[in-house]
């Protein structure tokens, strides 16, 4: 499958400021590509370009082969990361209202509408007025108004920030369904839980720069176990003084172990065999976090 | 083109519904009304009892020469409805005593003439006053006596008359006077100078002045609140902002215009009624004697000159974040409205000036000042072509420079950039 939205070496600039250095990215049919970094490393400003807002100043981003134009705005679907609708007006005018600027006919948009609030069970808020909605339905306003004209590729800045669990859940199943519709998605978010979940690909920017890319499977796959988690009926003694293992806490309901050397796995778990009933063990892989930790925090020092 | 239709569809249909539109219309279409009735009502309360109520009394003690001359004048004036009565009291007490009696609106005393002068006179009445319309009758009225008074049958009526008629001052230009340019035919010329005329030009300039001012704020604040709730950014990527910026301009141009016709409606219907009609007529206007062709030119530099305001304020709309922040920002704005309208209303005397000729052409007071040129004044053909390729020459760059700004003002939060900022910013989004 080739990819649908192309990212190939975009750099932007303000002044003599890089915002974003030589970015390229790939997100096809059916995928959810997560865009991860810190506050200022060029998330927003990507999301950007890829909306035609502002445009590169180098490289070329291309949607389903064709550079930006008309016709690409109305495949283009976004959530901003503040919500933007109108305080003032009805729910159902202004989502109908921004389905038709997306060209869409005004029938289909109010019967998409209709189908997500009551997928969001919302449907007493048609003929509300915004600024009348608590926070965390404004926002599945503005997801809705975001997915309404059926996009092809979906930029979600922040979907779920200052949602409860049950609507992230809710969100993330309706994200899920774009994307298994085939919609490709751009997906930003500080929850890494999130990109776990979701994203096969993800790209994580560091003040401007790419520095860590791919498949999350192969990422992690990247980065040594450094943690092993071990659960056994009585207490094991001794665990410390393993070549390797450079660090012990917790009691024998999970001990969580540092170890600076992936060999040190076999020597535990034969001294925990040997003392104990071993119930759990694992080599923990990286959590995104901690790679996200790493590799961020890595190039701050 | 459909999608500017779309735009213009919404910005129209939430405008007219909002509270703030429907009451402001509602209201001043009341004050309307209550502004037209005033004559109406002024009459119904001066007027109060109608028998006697424009009777006045003469005590001329003895001088009745005087008191016919009055009566003569009086009786003489079109349409008049004062009547008057002699009072025989002989002093002052008595006469205030018959004059309530009679229902007398006052009465008037002259005093004993002294070696032939022209005798001093008093007008008594319950307030102390003269009434404006009794004022307006008696002081002709005891100058044409005092005229005869004096001459005392040297001159006959007609030199009277002749005395009386205030001089003709006429007026021409050199050319005319010269013969090179041939006069004017009676019929226009003498148009220029009718009321009608006059009253169109004021009307159009307050309308344009009006609209551009109120219509141009509510564009701004409509783009400024777009901005701050960041429904910008989605509008932005589904319209291109030419697109969005004319819908919207186009939009609350209508709803202006709803207004207008509102009031408009108003008007008529109030001017219909039999009760005004007949203060209406007391005016000596005639509707069928207004100028077409001054309303024609009116209206195409209303709406011209409505666009190129319009979308200035667009563009200062854009590059504000907040509500709060847009007063200062359209100020330059509001004085340039503020000087055409002032230019215009102020020159209406005297419509050849420099100055005029000098704004009818730069194409923010052009608007104002080219109507009042047309309605009031002398042009050429020629100067009226200009005046409105000029124009629409400025509604192009500035329609041009204002989705420009507009399109990098909207992405530009925080504190109002200035303008360096802003080409800044415009290189940098390569806009």
């Amino acid at each position: 499958m080739t990819d649908r939205l192309i990212l190939q070496n975009v750099v932007k600039r303000y002044g003599d400021k890089t915002a974003v250095d030589r970015i390229s990215l790939g997100v096809k049919e059916g995928e959810i590509y997560g865009l991860l970094g810190a506050n200022g490393a060029g998330k927003t400003t990507t999301m950007r370009m890829v909306l035609g807002l502002i445009y590169p100043d180098d490289g070329t981003i291309t949607y389903g082969g064709r550079p930006y134009g008309g016709d690409v705005q109305r495949m283009v679907g976004y959530l901003p990361e503040e919500r933007g609708l109108y305080p003032k007006v009805k729910v159902s005018e202004q989502i109908v209202y921004l389905a038709k600027l997306r060209g869409m006919d005004g029938a289909e948009a109010d019967k998409n509408l209709r189908y997500w609030m009551k997928k969001f069970e919302a449907e007493e808020y048609y003929d509300k007025r915004i600024e009348e909605l608590s926070k965390g339905n404004q926002q599945k306003m503005g997801f809705i108004a975001a997915v309404v004209h059926r996009p092809q590729i979906l930029i979600l800045d922040e979907a779920f920030s200052g949602l409860d669990p049950v609507n992230v859940e809710l969100l993330k199943l309706a994200v899920k369904e774009l994307r298994d519709e085939g919609a490709s998605i751009l997906f930003s978010t500080h929850r890494m839980e999130h990109v776990e979940e979701l994203c096969r690909n993800i790209t994580i920017l560091d003040r401007s720069k790419t520095v860590l890319q791919g498949d999350i499977r192969e990422i992690k796959n990247g980065f040594p176990r450094e943690q092993i988690l071990l659960k056994t009926a009585s207490a094991v003694e001794g665990l410390d003084a393993i070549p390797g293992v450079t660090g012990v806490e917790g009691d024998p309901n999970g001990y969580l172990l540092r170890i600076s050397d992936e060999s040190a796995a076999v020597p535990v778990l034969t001294a925990a065999m040997s003392q104990s009933e071993v119930r759990h063990f694992e080599v923990k892989e990286p959590t995104l976090n901690q790679i996200f930790i790493r590799s961020v925090g890595e190039r701050n020092e | 083109m459909n999608r500017l239709g779309t735009v213009i569809g919404f910005t129209f249909k939430n405008k007219v519904r909002t509270k703030s539109f429907v009451i402001t219309t509602l209201l001043l279409a009341l004050l309307m009304t209550i502004g037209i009735h005033v004559p109406f009502f002024i009459q119904l309360f001066t007027g109060g009892d109608e028998a006697g109520a424009n009777k006045i009394g003469i005590a001329d003690g003895g001088q009745t020469e005087i008191t016919q001359q009055i009566e003569d004048y009086v009786s003489a004036l079109p349409g008049n409805e004062i009547e008057i009565v002699t009072l025989q009291g002989a002093d002052t007490a008595a006469l205030n005593t018959e004059a309530k009696e009679q229902e007398l609106k006052g009465y008037l005393t002259i005093a004993p003439s002294e070696g032939g002068a022209f005798p001093a006179v008093e007008f008594v009445s319950e307030s102390g006053s003269v009434p404006a319309d009794v004022q307006a009758v008696l002081q002709p009225a005891l100058e044409s006596a005092k005229t005869r008074f004096i001459t005392a049958g040297a001159l006959s009526d007609e030199q009277i008359a002749q005395l009386t008629t205030p001089v003709r001052l006429g007026a021409t230009s050199y050319d005319q006077s010269a013969g090179t340019e041939t006069p004017p035919t009676d019929g226009p010329e003498s148009d220029k100078f009718n009321p009608m005329n006059f009253i169109t030009v004021y009307v159009l300039m307050t309308l344009f002045f009006f609209s551009a001012m109120l219509t141009g704020n509510m564009i701004a604040s409509e783009v400024t609140s777009e901005k701050s709730s960041r429904v910008m950014e989605i509008l932005i990527t589904s319209v291109s902002p030419l697109t969005q910026m004319f819908g919207k301009v186009i939009g609350v141009f209508l709803v202006g215009l709803l207004q207008i016709g509102v009031f408009g409606v108003t008007i008529a219907i109030n001017l219909m009624l039999p009760h005004n009609r007949n203060v209406l007529a007391g005016f000596d206007l005639d509707f069928s004697q207004m100028p077409l062709d001054v309303l024609g030119y009116g209206l195409v530099f209303y709406i011209l000159g409505y666009f190129l305001y319009a979308l200035l304020y667009a563009a200062v709309g854009s590059i504000v974040s907040r509500t709060e922040d847009l007063g200062q920002a359209v100020t330059p704005l509001t004085m340039l409205s503020l000087a055409a309208f002032y230019i215009g209303i102020f020159s209406l005397n005297s419509t050849n000036s420099l100055l005029m000729k000098i704004s009818s052409f730069v194409p923010f007071t052009s608007p104002t000042t080219m109507i009042a040129r047309i309605g009031l004044g002398e042009i050429a053909f020629w100067e009226i072509l200009l005046s409105l390729a000029l124009l629409i020459a400025s509604i192009f760059f500035f329609g041009w420079l204002s989705a420009k700004i507009y399109r990098t003002g909207v992405l530009m939060y925080g504190k109002r950039p200035s303008m360096k900022e802003l080409r800044k910013a415009m290189k940098a989004y390569k806009i």
